[in-house]
């Protein structure tokens, strides 16, 4: 009996037809891939990227008040910035804001100690396309640190 | 060559040499992928379903270093690592490439140490620097985007020789403004 049932096993393929529907059950769905230079997926909203400076949104005003906590808390000395006092402005002038991003390992705590409010000075961006040619290309100064790392399209 | 001389521009027929090689080498970068740290899951992410790094012709994760173009540095380069990457660098055929993937292998990231290398362009000429740490599957990517645009402006047949900028290759933060 169990010699049979395996003969009529083997004759009508039913192994084969088994494993082809699970095949055929997995054909039709949608492709699973990001078509990433396309699509650019939503970052999560915890997401730490480069390190950036902000404006005021409406006026356009500097908000970093040069108060050096940042460099500071950096615990590997990335950030280097300074300005100097000007009449007629309440604030400090932000003159330099270096950024070593080749050694940050993105912990965020320069961006946590900011203290300036509503407007943050210093945020952690959503920006993580950073590729560069060279070392030197790696330090920010301060108009990348306004404007974001300038990203280049993919084209072929 | 009678048939073709004066017919075409200068340069004409070693410029479209050099396209169609180059084409040929940017859509089939094999990498080896040098997975020493965290990095290395997120390349292996890279080369997933998700993200899906054959769709850039880069799928082929070899483990040997004769079959392999382009050396994936991922994670930290410690003293004791760097003269095997080395000899494996070495081993590779031409035409070859390097990435540095993360801050560790970028600049040593977050260990200045007696035991770490500071930065695997100390040792192997780097193309491109991926920052982050990790970087994104997404950001590697655009690593190797950038690395394929850079082989495209390429020399395929006056190909200039890479090498190790001597000294300290450490960019030096000054206050250059002040």
């Amino acid at each position: 009996m169990l010699f049979l049932q395996k003969f009529f096993r083997t004759v009508f393929l039913v192994d084969l037809v088994k494993g082809l529907l699970v095949t055929l059950k997995y054909t039709p769905q949608p492709a699973f891939t990001f078509q990433y230079p396309q699509e650019r997926r939503p970052v999560a909203p915890r997401f730490r990227g480069v390190l950036r400076l902000q404006v005021e949104p409406e006026t356009g005003a500097q908000t970093c008040i040069v108060c050096d906590q940042c460099a500071k808390a950096c615990p590997d000395e990335l950030i280097n910035l300074g300005g100097h006092r000007e009449p007629g402005h309440k604030i400090k002038v932000l003159d330099y804001f270096d950024f070593n991003l080749s050694r940050c390992s993105f912990c965020g705590l320069c961006a946590e100690v900011c203290p300036t409010k509503p407007v943050k000075a210093l945020i952690m961006s959503e920006d993580y396309e950073l590729g560069t040619y060279s070392r030197s290309a790696q330090i920010l100064r301060v108009d990348d640190m306004y404007d974001g790392v300038p990203i280049q399209q993919y084209t072929r | 060559m009678g048939l073709i001389e004066h017919r075409f521009e200068d340069n004409f027929i070693t410029t479209n040499v050099d396209r169609v090689l180059n084409w040929a080498r940017q859509s089939s970068l094999w990498p080896m992928g040098f997975g020493l740290a965290c990095c290395a899951i997120e390349m292996i992410a890279t080369s997933t379903s998700r993200y899906d790094i054959a769709r850039f012709g880069a799928e082929v994760f070899r483990a040997s270093p004769r079959q392999s173009d382009l050396m994936i540095v991922a994670g930290t380069v410690t003293k004791k690592m760097a003269p095997v990457l080395r000899r494996l660098y070495d081993q590779m055929p031409e035409p070859k490439w390097v990435m540095s993937m993360g801050s560790c292998s970028n600049a040593g990231g977050p260990f200045p140490t007696y035991s770490v290398l500071q930065g695997v362009d100390k040792i192997v000429p780097v193309d491109v620097y991926v920052s982050g740490c990790p970087p994104r599957p997404e950001a590697l990517l655009y690593g190797l985007m950038r690395l394929q645009d850079k082989i495209r402006k390429e020399n395929t047949i006056l190909r200039k020789e890479r090498v190790i900028m001597a000294g300290q290759s450490e960019p030096i933060i000054v206050d250059g403004r002040a």
